[in-house]
């Protein structure tokens, strides 16, 4: 027992874990000052914020949905980040996912859903891993910038799936604009938590993250993609394909997205619309940018900011406090992350110049004592 | 071919040519503001959410005081105070510049929205006083010509001036030196007895300059007082591309801003015709903005090789 305790204190950077709490607190008190300037009841908001993920079940299990999304996104770019590859372009891979698997369930719609199924997984993987295999083999042979290529990627990918669900693929009643067909009711995850958006499909995600983690953390595999991302060069002289490496880290990072998507017309949405994902993907980003692209705390970030999340949608309804205070606190989380270093360096800096001029001093008196 | 179809074409040609200047003013004036951080060694992704912020403000600021010259100079300031912003997490506290430039797109759309529902309650602005065109009098006289330059609004010929003051400054004045210097060799520049960091200062702040000014010509020249959450739609990405195809100069950068334009304005034409999809057509600045990457890159590459075999070929001969 004493050398669990032992192991998991040298396991835990507490350094990180303070960093994330003060950030934590600064990003609510921005939050509270910015509720109150815009005439907000600020008690009753932030207990809205908090609490209102726990408030009923559906709030529960919707909260809990969104903290796998934004887990596997987060995984997804970890996954990218890892090898030295920034996957911005999640957020395409992950609607075109989400329109392919909603697509072949409605070709498919005769079948048993023992098919069907994984016939969409499979579609839904294809798509989202071709789509990031893009940027991903741009930049490996040609040198071009992915964060560039993914996010135009992105914007293609938008107008793609706007014009298959509004053309060839729309449902034909004239009634809808651009969404597709309904999906068979039998193809349709079985919730675990009725009326929410809480399907089994949070224990393929749990699987998957597992896998993930196991992968990047625990095998030959990973610690070589560690390699490639942290030195390129040296990962080659070490006999490392890390060409390779790059483009199927890149690869499995799309095929991530691509599921994710599928998971959320195939558990919650039932169709694929235009709000299947509401930047979703870079929501994720952000998650693993504080997390600084290590799994577990990915996976723990991501329920924290999946409870503010659904906490936020909870305020709107009840205090009528506009949902976008919850990126305005998210992205002072970052900035408070990202500053933390720096604060910290010029801290010890300071301190440093402080005992420095201490030990001059000190000897210059101690030299006045000689002479 | 008759009289009829010709006029018809050069109809045609000379609104799409204006809709090319249109198109291009926004991501051009953020280019310009992207070049200068890209020269002083920032890469700024933020663009797109110092866009959005600038176009937000020069609306919220022209509805509240009723006039737009008003909302446009708040842009300025907001434009400086976000450069600062900028500047001191990517250079004080020496943090990421790509997660800071993330974080800052999802920022300008958290903050905006929700000012802007708190404040006018609704997601969005309209019917600020904005900029009206202005017609040149005698150059709209001028048959073809005329309908091409005449009638913009004021940011449109404010950018062209703005492109050769920033080459002039960037190449012929001691700052701008010293700002592609703190880029290229900072430590060169501390040895000369200048500040690199200093520098990447007023880099940052011009491009949060130029951003804002963006962001007012979008929301209050371009869409006639208007601001949405969506409007900005990736300029700020874009005009990052059109900084990297110009090799961050300032005539080469317009130049490429032009050429967006230019596939911009087509796929306005074709969607007008009704023969293509508008999905499809709008898809068509992203894509060749990926193409002309992808050419840059590569050609970039060869001149580097074709002169190193040069090079080679030369100590050999020796």
């Amino acid at each position: 027992m004493k050398a669990f305790f032992l192991r998991l204190k040298q396991k835990l950077d507490f350094g990180y874990l303070v960093a994330l709490l003060i950030s934590l607190g600064v990003a609510l008190l921005i939050g509270t000052v910015i509720l109150t300037v815009t005439g907000f009841d600020t008690g009753k908001a932030l207990g809205a914020l908090i609490g209102g993920s726990f408030s009923s079940r559906q709030y529960f299990g919707n909260m809990l949905e969104y903290a796998m999304v934004l887990c596997l996104c987060g995984l997804a770019c970890d996954v990218g980040s890892r090898a030295g590859i920034f996957n911005v372009g999640g957020e395409g891979q992950l609607i075109l996912g989400a329109l392919f698997a909603a697509q072949i369930g409605v070709w498919l719609k005769d079948a048993s859903p023992w098919i069907a199924i994984p016939c969409a997984a499979l579609g839904a993987v294809l798509v989202g891993g071709f789509y990031a295999f893009i940027p991903g083999v741009l930049k490996v042979k040609l040198k071009v910038n992915e964060v560039i290529t993914t996010i135009m990627l992105n914007s293609v990918a938008v107008f793609i799936c706007g014009y298959f669900s509004k053309g060839p693929w729309k449902n034909p009643s004239p009634r809808v604009v651009s969404d597709t067909s309904p999906l068979d009711r039998s193809f349709m995850f079985s919730k675990l938590i009725p009326s929410s958006n809480l399907s089994t499909a949070i224990i393929v995600s749990a699987v998957l993250t597992f896998l993930v983690w196991y992968i990047l953390q625990k095998t030959t595999k990973g610690y070589e993609m560690r390699l490639t991302g942290d030195n390129p060069r040296f990962a080659r002289f070490a006999g490392i394909k890390a060409d390779r490496i790059v483009i199927v880290a890149m690869v499995i990072s799309g095929m991530m997205c691509g599921l994710v998507g599928m998971f959320r017309v195939y558990g919650a949405a039932g169709k694929y619309q235009s709000s299947i994902s509401n930047d979703y993907y870079f929501e994720g980003l952000m998650v693993a940018m504080i997390a600084q692209y290590q799994p577990i705390p990915t996976i723990i970030i991501s329920l924290i900011f999946a409870i503010l999340r659904w906490g936020a949608i909870f305020m709107e309804d009840t205090v009528g406090v506009p949902i976008q205070i919850y990126w305005i606190i998210q992205t002072a989380v970052i900035f408070c992350m990202a500053g933390e270093k720096g604060v910290r360096a010029a801290i010890h800096k300071a301190r440093e110049t402080r005992a420095a001029k201490r030990e001059i001093e000190k000897r210059r008196e101690g030299g006045a004592v000689r002479e | 071919m008759n009289e009829n179809s010709w006029s018809n074409i050069l109809t045609v040609a000379s609104s799409t040519l204006n809709q090319m200047l249109r198109s291009a003013t926004p991501v051009a004036l953020a280019a310009l503001g992207g070049l200068m951080t890209e020269h002083a060694g920032i890469m700024n992704i933020g663009m797109d959410g110092m866009i959005l912020m600038g176009a937000f403000t020069a609306a919220a600021v022209s509805t509240a005081l009723m006039s737009a010259a008003l909302g446009i100079v708040a842009s300025v300031i907001f434009g400086i105070l976000v450069g600062l912003f900028f500047a001191l997490f990517t250079v004080k506290l020496r943090s990421d510049e790509f997660i800071i430039g993330c974080a800052l797109n999802t920022f300008a759309m958290g903050i905006t929205v929700y000012l802007s529902r708190s404040l006018f309650d609704s997601a969005g602005i309209s019917n600020a006083p904005h900029l009206h065109n202005i017609s040149i009098p005698l150059i709209r006289n001028i048959p073809f010509l005329g309908s091409v330059v005449s009638g913009h609004s004021l940011f449109v010929y404010l950018t062209w001036a703005f492109v050769i003051l920033m080459w002039l400054f960037v190449y012929r004045t001691p700052v701008g030196f010293w700002i592609r210097a703190s880029g290229e060799s900072p430590e060169t520049l501390r040895t000369a007895g200048r500040n690199p960091e200093r520098m990447k200062w007023i880099a940052s702040i011009l491009c949060g300059v130029f951003c804002g000014l963006a962001g007012a010509h979008l929301s209050l020249g371009n869409l006639n007082g208007q601001f949405g959450q969506r409007m900005v739609a990736g300029r700020g990405y874009i005009a990052f591309a059109c900084v990297i195809f110009g090799g961050a100069n300032p005539v080469k950068v317009f130049a490429a801003a032009l050429m967006f334009g230019f596939f911009d304005a087509i796929g306005l034409q074709l969607q007008s015709s009704k023969l293509v999809d508008p999905d499809l057509t709008s898809a068509i600045p992203y894509v060749i903005t990926i193409i002309m990457m992808v050419y840059v890159v590569v050609s970039g590459q060869r001149r580097r090789e074709r002169i190193a075999k040069q090079q080679l070929k030369k100590l050999e001969l020796k």
